[in-house]
C-alpha cells in the first residue's frame, strides 16, 4: 500500500523532493521504507513510540501544571555530509568569535557593538565587568538556530548562549527511531557521536583538580526542560540538584548537602538564569573564582537578538575571517532610517522582541491578521529599542507523517545545532542537531511554541537508488 | 564663574548646583535591582555639564551610554540584597542666562524637517490625531511658528487646571484634553499633541526648575528651522524661557522615553513606596551624597530607615 503524499502546499525548498518532484537521493531509502511499511503500520509504530515517550517522561512543558510528552515526528531528517561540513565549521567559528567578544566585553575593551546596544541588553550584567571566567570560556554549551534555504545555504536565525535546551531531545529522537523504526536506517551510514566524554573532558579542562565534583543545577521538575536535566544528569553521571541542595559556605565555596556530609562542589552545570534566586550567594562565589559555572554568568549579553547583528563583525575582528554562515538580515529599530524602512515594509518582515526566547515575542508579519499587525506596529512605535526586524526567509520544508490521515505532509523546519567548547580551545560540534517542525500553517518551530522535534542524521554517503 | 555653554559668544552663564535623589522601599527582600537612570544633565544647547556624580545604596555596578535621543543614561545593577534602595546624583551645570531672541518661521518650513519622523508622529502618551480638532480651534488659523506655539501654550496654561492626584504617569494627551486638569507632565503632553497635529516637531523635556526644591519638572521644546530646539513651558505659560530657568535632564517623545528611573527588580514582594526630591540653586559649590540624603530626610518622614551614608 503506497503512502500518499500531499502535493507540497508549501512552496519553499523541499528537503524531500527535488524541483522535478522526485525524491532526493538521500531520502530514497527512507521513502522506500515508509512505502513498504504502509500507513497502517507506520501509524502503529507511531503509537508504540508515543507510548514509550510517555513512559520515559520525555516531556517538554508548555504549562508547568500539565504533563505533556514532547511532540515528535519520527521521519528522520537527513543532512548530507558536505552540507554538514559547512555547518560545522560555521558554528565553531561563530562560537569562538562570540566567546572572544564576551571576554572583551567584560574586560571593558570591546568596540564592535555600540554601547547603547550592549548596555541595554537585559542579560548584560555590569557586576561581571572585570571578571575573567576560568580559561576565558563564557560559552561552553552553544545552541544555534539555522534554517536551510536550499542547496546547502544555511542561514543563522539566532544564537542561544545562556542555557540552551534540546541536546537530549536530539539524542532521544535518534534513539527512538533506531528502536521503533529501524527500517528507516537501512542503507545509511549515520555519523555517530557521544556526548558523555565530550562533556567530561570539558568539565575537567575548566577545573584545576583531577576529578572535579560536578553537579547539574535545575529549576526543578516543573521547569519546561526538566526531562533534559534529568536525562543529562543520568547520562553524565553527575548529581541533579535543586537550589536548596546547594549553599555557599563560610569559606566562600559552594557545598552540596548530602545525608553524610556536605561536599564542596567544583563545577555547576547550571540550567537556571537567576542564580541568587536559587542559591543565595552563588553569583558572588562564582565571581570570586570559588566555583566554575557552565555557561558563564553574563554570556546572555551576546544572546540578545539585536547584538546578533554584529556577530559577522565579531568573526572579522577576533578571527580575521569572513563568517562562513550567512545570517538573517536584521534591522536595528533605534536607527531612524531602519525604523522608517521597517514600518514601510512591515509585511515582508519578522519582528522579534530583543529579549524573547523560545519563540515568544516573534511576529511573522506576513502570517498575521490586520488587528494583530496594528498591535505589533504600536509595540514598535512605543519602544523601538525593544525589538528587531528580520527579513522573512522562505526556508525549507520536510515531510512529516500525519498518523491521523496516514499521509506525509510538508511542514517548515529549522535546525538547532549544539557545540561544546572546553578550556583548551577545543570546540566540538555535535553532528546533526535537533530539527524542529513548525505547526501546520506556521513558521515558528520552537518547542516552547508547540513545535515538534524530529530526529536528524548526518550521513556519510548518499545511498543510491 | 563663566563657562562655555556652546551658545552665542556673548552668552553670560551662571553656575548651578543640583541634587536629585529617589528612594524606594520594598515590601520584601530584593535580590537584584537593575535600572536605567536618566538623571544626568544633557550637555549643549545652552547647558554645560561641569561635574556629575551618582551613587546607589546599596552600591551597584554601572555603565553609561547615550540613548537614541542623546540622553546620558546610567544603567546600574545592584545584586546585594536590600529592601530599601536609594539613587542620588549631584553636580554642577553652567546655564546660559540670556533670553533667546529668534526670527519667526512659517509652519510650512518646519513640517518637512527630518526630525518630524520622530517628533511629529504618534507616541505612547501623545496621539496628535486625538487632539487635532482642539488644536485647530485654538491655533488653526496661524501660519507662523511662534504664533501657533504661543497660542497653544497660552491656552494650555490658562485652560488646564494645575491639579495633583487626578492624573498619573500613564495619562494620555487626549485624557488631559477631556479632563482639563493635570500636572506639568500632562500639560506638556497636551501641548505636544496639539503642536504635533499642526505639523510642528516638538519634544518632551524632563528636568529641574532652578531656584526650587521639590519634584522634577517637565516642559517642552519645539523645532525652529534655523534656530534648532526652543523651549516652551505650558505649566508656567512661557515661550522661549532663558536656559537658566532649568536643568535639562532628558528629552524624548513623551514621558515614557525619559522616565528618570526605569527598570526591574527581582523580589517575592512587589509593593514599593517611592520618594523623590530634587533641588537646584545658583552656586558653584558641588553638593555631596550627604546633602542629597539630608534633603531626602528633611522632605519626607522616613520610617525604619536602613540607609547609612
Amino acid at each position: 500500500m503506497a503512502l500518499h503524499m500531499y502535493a507540497p502546499l508549501i512552496e519553499s525548498y523541499s528537503e524531500w523532493h527535488d524541483s522535478g518532484g522526485h525524491t532526493r537521493n538521500h531520502y530514497a531509502n527512507i521513502a522506500e521504507a515508509a512505502d513498504s511499511l504502509g500507513p497502517l503500520e507506520l501509524a502503529r509504530r507511531w503509537g508504540q513510540a508515543q507510548r514509550q515517550v510517555d513512559l520515559d517522561a520525555f516531556t517538554f512543558y508548555l504549562d508547568p501544571k500539565q504533563y505533556r510528552p514532547a511532540p515528535a515526528d519520527w521521519v528522520p531528517r537527513v543532512i548530507p555530509e558536505d552540507h554538514w561540513n559547512v555547518i560545522s565549521a560555521g558554528v565553531a567559528q561563530r562560537l569562538r568569535a562570540i566567546n572572544h567578544f564576551l571576554v572583551d566585553l567584560y574586560g571593558d575593551t570591546q568596540d564592535v557593538v555600540p554601547d547603547e546596544v550592549m548596555f541595554t541588553s537585559h542579560y548584560f550584567y555590569p557586576e561581571v565587568q572585570g571578571f575573567r571566567p576560568p580559561k576565558d570560556v563564557f560559552v561552553h554549551i552553544y545552541g544555534i538556530d539555522l534554517v536551510h534555504l536550499g542547496d546547502g545555504r544555511y542561514v543563522v536565525l539566532e544564537d542561544n548562549l545562556r542555557i540552551p535546551s534540546g541536546i537530549t531531545y536530539q539524542l532521544k529522537s535518534v534513539e527512538m527511531v533506531a528502536r521503533y523504526l529501524p527500517e528507516f536506517g537501512a542503507g545509511y551510514d549515520v555519523i555517530p557521536y557521544e556526548i558523555r566524554q565530550t562533556y567530561h573532558d570539558m568539565f575537567r579542562s575548566l577545573c584545576d583538580v583531577d576529578s572535579p565534583v560536578c553537579v547539574l543545577l535545575t529549576d526543578g521538575k516543573f521547569g519546561s526542560a526538566f526531562f533534559e536535566h534529568r536525562y543529562l544528569s543520568e547520562l553524565l553521571g553527575i548529581p541533579l540538584v535543586e537550589g536548596s541542595d546547594l549553599y555557599v559556605g563560610h569559606d566562600g565555596r559552594v557545598y552540596a548537602r548530602t545525608l553524610d556530609q556536605d561536599i564542596p562542589v567544583d563545577l555547576i552545570y547550571r540550567r537556571v538564569e537567576d542564580l541568587d534566586l536559587f542559591v543565595p550567594g552563588l553569583r558572588g562565589a562564582y565571581l570570586d573564582h570559588k566555583v566554575v559555572l557552565v555557561n558563564g554568568l553574563g554570556s546572555g549579553a551576546a544572546d540578545d537578538k539585536l547584538v546578533f547583528m554584529w556577530v559577522p563583525q565579531m568573526v572579522q575582528r577576533y578571527l580575521s575571517e569572513t563568517a562562513i554562515l550567512e545570517q538573517a538580515p536584521s534591522f536595528n529599530l533605534s536607527d531612524q532610517e531602519s525604523r522608517r524602512y521597517v514600518l514601510e515594509n512591515l509585511d515582508d518582515l519578522v519582528i522579534k522582541a530583543r529579549q524573547g526566547y523560545g519563540g515568544f515575542g516573534v511576529y511573522v508579519m506576513p502570517d498575521l491578521g490586520p488587528t494583530h499587525k496594528t498591535r505589533v506596529t504600536h509595540h514598535i512605535l512605543e519602544n523601538p529599542e525593544a525589538f528587531i526586524a528580520q527579513e522573512t526567509l522562505d526556508f525549507s520544508n520536510h515531510m512529516v507523517f500525519n498518523n491521523e490521515t496516514g499521509r506525509l505532509e510538508p511542514r517548515y523546519i529549522d535546525l538547532r545545532v549544539f557545540a561544546i567548547q572546553d578550556g583548551n580551545g577545543n570546540v566540538t560540534v555535535l553532528p546533526g542537531g535537533l530539527t524542529r517542525v513548525a505547526l501546520a500553517g506556521g513558521r515558528i518551530t520552537n518547542n516552547s511554541s508547540g513545535g515538534l522535534c524530529k530526529p536528524t542524521w548526518v550521513v556519510r554517503q548518499t545511498p543510491g537508488r | 564663574m563663566q563657562t562655555d555653554v556652546g551658545g552665542a559668544a556673548d552668552a553670560r552663564t551662571l553656575t548651578a548646583s543640583y541634587i536629585y535623589v529617589a528612594r524606594y522601599v520594598y515590601s520584601d527582600t530584593v535580590l537584584h535591582n537593575d535600572n536605567q537612570f536618566r538623571i544626568f544633565p544633557r550637555d549643549g544647547e545652552g547647558q554645560a555639564v561641569l561635574q556629575t556624580q551618582l551613587w546607589t545604596l546599596p552600591a551597584g555596578r554601572g555603565v553609561a551610554f547615550r540613548d537614541r535621543f542623546g540622553n546620558s543614561v546610567q544603567r546600574y545593577r545592584v545584586v546585594e540584597q536590600h529592601t530599601d534602595f536609594v539613587v542620588a546624583t549631584v553636580g554642577l551645570v553652567g546655564l546660559a542666562s540670556h533670553q533667546p531672541v529668534v526670527d519667526d518661521a512659517s509652519l510650512e518650513e518646519v513640517r518637512d524637517l527630518p526630525e518630524a519622523f520622530e517628533f511629529s508622529s504618534w507616541s505612547p502618551l501623545v496621539d496628535p490625531e486625538s487632539v487635532a480638532d482642539l488644536a485647530r480651534d485654538i491655533a488653526g488659523g496661524a501660519d507662523s511658528l511662534l504664533v501657533a506655539v504661543g497660542r497653544v501654550i497660552d491656552w494650555v496654561y490658562g485652560e488646564v487646571r494645575y491639579t495633583r492626584g487626578e492624573t498619573n504617569v500613564a495619562t494620555t494627551a487626549a485624557q488631559v484634553a477631556n479632563a482639563r486638569a493635570g500636572v506639568c507632565q500632562d500639560k506638556s503632553h497636551l501641548a505636544l499633541g496639539m503642536l504635533r497635529s499642526l505639523g510642528i516637531p516638538c519634544r518632551y523635556l524632563s528636568g529641574l526648575l532652578t531656584g526650587q526644591t521639590g519634584e522634577t519638572h517637565s516642559w517642552m521644546e519645539f523645532l525652529h528651522p534655523r534656530e534648532g530646539w526652543l523651549g516652551a513651558d505650558p505649566t508656567r505659560g512661557v515661550v522661549l524661557p532663558p536656559a537658566r530657568d532649568y536643568v535639562k535632564l532628558a528629552v524624548g517623545r513623551d514621558y515614557t522615553d525619559v522616565s528618570p528611573v526605569s527598570g526591574s527588580f527581582l523580589s517575592k514582594g512587589g509593593a514599593q513606596e517611592c520618594a523623590v526630591i530634587s533641588a537646584v540653586w545658583f552656586s558653584d559649590k558641588e553638593s555631596s551624597l550627604n546633602d542629597a540624603l539630608a534633603l531626602l530626610d528633611n522632605a519626607f518622614v522616613v520610617k525604619n530607615s536602613v540607609v547609612q551614608p
